[in-house]
């Protein structure tokens, strides 16, 4: 092929675009491409929005081509910052989910209110009772008493031919011959008008048959039939009326060219579906809800008259202790106050004055708890100047009979005589027991000097008893003559009997060589002691 | 699914009633017969492959045409004409009677039924009487309430005529 040796530059430039032209042209278009590549961000940014619109108006490949790659963010960002999405679609999401949950409770709460209402009346048990006696539901008693009115069946009937277009029920109701009902419906319609050939228009708009009343709305292409237990108010046809007319407006084509297809009346149920209502005597509040708050008020008017009375009975109670404590001698109340399960006294209290709380007990108004805060005082109340006088003779009444029953008069061993030393000792004996005998029958009590006789075990039994006795007696006179009243003594000769121990048998025997004293106070001479 | 109203009319005692009872069912008493002038059932037949719901408005059937009501023919995708094969004067009736429901409703599908044909031999009518029906553009059949005969193919025919208004009478 390069047999030729080229000759000039114009053969060499052709010779070049020969052997290179095609390399050459593919040359300059990658290089041409290579400048379009270096798009940089500023121009892309720039074109970016202008491509995208472009390419959506073409077809849909950009969405179909991006859907993956936006699901896939969308899911990212979800689980990244959940928040920040749940912020975004609120606005949207937020009032139809209110709007459902207030539709929710707003039936939530009727059911409720018809449920408590009849069952806690009286009425509510007999309905029990007779659903139970007839086997029939609860539901169905309720309704069968409760019941004012309840739209059970509506049917949208083709005017012309009498055939079902659509029916809707209650929601426990079953009607297997809506469309013979309907067509009987016409069939009637069309019998009492030409029977009765009423004046234009005329027709048969109501009828009751038992509990039940059948409404018609007829309108020219198709009548709209209600089935009604109870009595129902005026708003019940005027809303059939306004169905019927709604209906005429949006099936207007359909109803003219109806050769017996129903499909597409399916769509006018939820129409009809709004005539089907259930009101109960319930649901007449403003009567019936005076009638439940006497309900609620019976048990809580029960309530608060013992809440009264308890609180009147405690009252009474807390007045009446407080005039005990202000007349009980010993106290100065000053002030009284009660709490909640405690009272409270402030005040003077002399001590010789009686515990409060044996005070309250004694006059049967038992206090819950209390708390004295009381200053001592003397009173010059008689009763317990009269106390406090007792109580100062018994005080003297021990201290002299300590004196009495410490004192033996002692003997010379088988001698009953008594010596001049302890002869004055029963002198001061003789005082002490008169002193007491006057202090205790000031205090309304008696005295009994009871003188045991001893002697020590030396000697015969019979010795010892006699001498026993002689010392008694010396003693006794001695005592008589220095004043003491001989009704008061009482000998007790014991003789070896009921020896005085001591640690020394010398000393024992002294010690038993004696008279001693026990003195025995009668009651009435005990006043009363302080707390 | 689709609904046909469909009207059997004939003269009194031609066995209208008899013919569907044991076919369709009622709702409604026979009484209403003579106290409304009309008693609805029901039959539910294939026809074109679909479900169809027969409306049979089985009209009271008088001594004098002219007593029968035409507010109950309003509408009727199809009439079932009933004679009584055993009287011919409810065979010369029908004429009379096609021509009230026509006027009433104009043309739509229709079948005779010439009933009682299990009784043979009290047989009144002839082959020229089928061509007088075929002549006026009305299809029949023999049918009999006691055996059952010619009833399905009846309500049958009427249905496939009605969903497929081309194969309409005139």
């Amino acid at each position: 092929m390069f047999d030729e040796q080229p000759s000039g530059s114009t053969e060499f430039a052709t010779l070049r675009e020969l052997l290179v032209g095609p390399e050459r042209q593919q040359l300059d278009e990658l290089a041409d491409r290579v400048d379009e590549v270096t798009v940089t961000p500023h121009l892309l940014a720039e074109q970016l929005p202008e491509a995208i619109a472009l390419r959506a108006s073409r077809d849909g490949q950009l969405g179909r081509a991006l859907a993956p790659t936006i699901e896939t963010a969308l899911r990212e960002s979800i689980r990244r910052n959940p928040r920040e999405v749940a912020t975004a679609i609120f606005p949207v999401l937020g009032p139809a989910i209110r709007k459902a949950i207030a539709e929710t409770m707003s039936g939530l709460v009727r059911s409720i209110n018809s449920a408590v209402e009849h069952s806690f009346s009286v009425q509510g048990i007999k309905w029990r009772l007779e659903a139970w006696r007839t086997g029939e539901r609860y539901a169905d008693v309720v309704i069968k008493h409760a019941l004012l009115y309840r739209v059970e069946q509506v049917f949208l009937i083709h005017a012309e031919t009498g055939l079902l277009l659509a029916h809707v029920t209650a929601p426990d109701l079953d009607v297997p011959d809506a469309d013979l009902i309907s067509g009987m419906l016409t069939a009637i319609q069309d019998f009492v008008r030409d029977s009765f050939r009423p004046a234009e228009g005329g027709m048969l708009s109501t009828f009751t048959v038992g509990e039940h009343t059948v409404h018609v709305e007829a309108g020219p292409s198709a009548l709209v039939a209600a089935v009604i237990r109870g009595q129902f108010p005026e708003t019940v046809p005027q809303h059939l009326q306004q169905t019927l007319e709604q209906i005429h407006l949006e099936y207007a084509s359909a109803l003219g060219d109806f050769q017996g297809e129903a499909a597409p009346f399916a769509s006018a149920a939820p129409l009809l579906e709004e005539n089907l209502k259930t009101v109960l005597s319930t649901d007449r509040t403003a009567a019936r809800s005076r009638l439940l708050w006497l309900r609620w008020a019976i048990p809580v008017a029960i309530v608060a008259l013992l809440a009264g009375g308890f609180a009147t009975a405690s009252w009474t109670r807390w007045r009446r202790a407080v005039r005990v404590m202000e007349s009980e001698p010993g106290f100065v109340v000053i002030d009284a106050s009660r709490s909640w399960r405690r009272w409270h006294f402030r005040g003077l209290k002399d001590p010789m004055a009686r515990d409060p709380r044996a005070v309250l007990l004694a006059a049967g108004a038992a206090p819950p708890a209390i708390d004295g805060e009381w200053k001592p005082y003397l009173s010059l109340d008689s009763a317990i100047v009269a106390a406090r006088a007792r109580q100062a003779l018994v005080a003297r009444i021990d201290e002299m009979r300590r004196h009495v029953e410490d004192t033996h008069i002692f003997f010379e061993p088988g001698s009953a005589r008594v010596t001049d030393a302890e002869a004055m000792n029963v002198r001061a004996l003789a005082t002490s027991i008169r002193g007491m005998s006057d202090s205790a029958s000031a205090a309304g009590g008696t005295v009994r000097i009871d003188l045991i006789g001893r002697t020590d075990p030396t000697g015969t039994d019979a010795t010892n008893q006699s001498l026993a006795n002689l010392r008694v007696d010396a003693v006794l006179r001695r005592l008589v003559a220095a004043g003491v009243p001989l009704a008061m003594l009482n000998g007790r000769p014991v003789a070896t009997a009921q020896p005085l121990r001591a640690a020394d048998p010398a000393e024992q025997a002294r010690l038993n060589r004696s008279v001693s004293f026990e003195a025995v106070v009668t009651s009435g001479s005990h006043a009363p002691r302080g707390p | 699914m689709l609904q046909k109203k469909i009207c059997m009319v004939g003269m009194f005692g031609t066995g209208k009633t008899c013919l569907v009872q044991r076919y369709v069912h009622s709702l409604f008493s026979v009484k209403y017969l003579t106290t409304v002038g009309v008693k609805i059932d029901r039959r539910e037949v294939q026809a074109s492959g679909q479900p169809v719901m027969l409306m049979l408005w089985d009209l009271e059937g008088r001594d004098e045409v002219r007593n029968i009501n035409p507010s109950y023919l309003k509408g009727a995708h199809g009439i079932l004409y009933v004679v009584d094969g055993t009287r011919r004067d409810t065979f010369e009736k029908l004429f009379e009677i096609q021509a009230l429901v026509t006027g009433a409703v104009g043309g739509v599908p229709s079948v005779v039924a010439l009933n009682k044909s299990d009784l043979a031999e009290q047989w009144q009518l002839s082959p020229a009487d089928d061509k007088r029906l075929a002549t006026a553009g009305l299809f029949s059949l023999r049918t009999s309430a006691k055996s059952g005969d010619g009833v399905e193919a009846a309500f049958q025919h009427l249905a496939d005529a009605t969903v497929t208004p081309t194969g309409a009478h005139p």
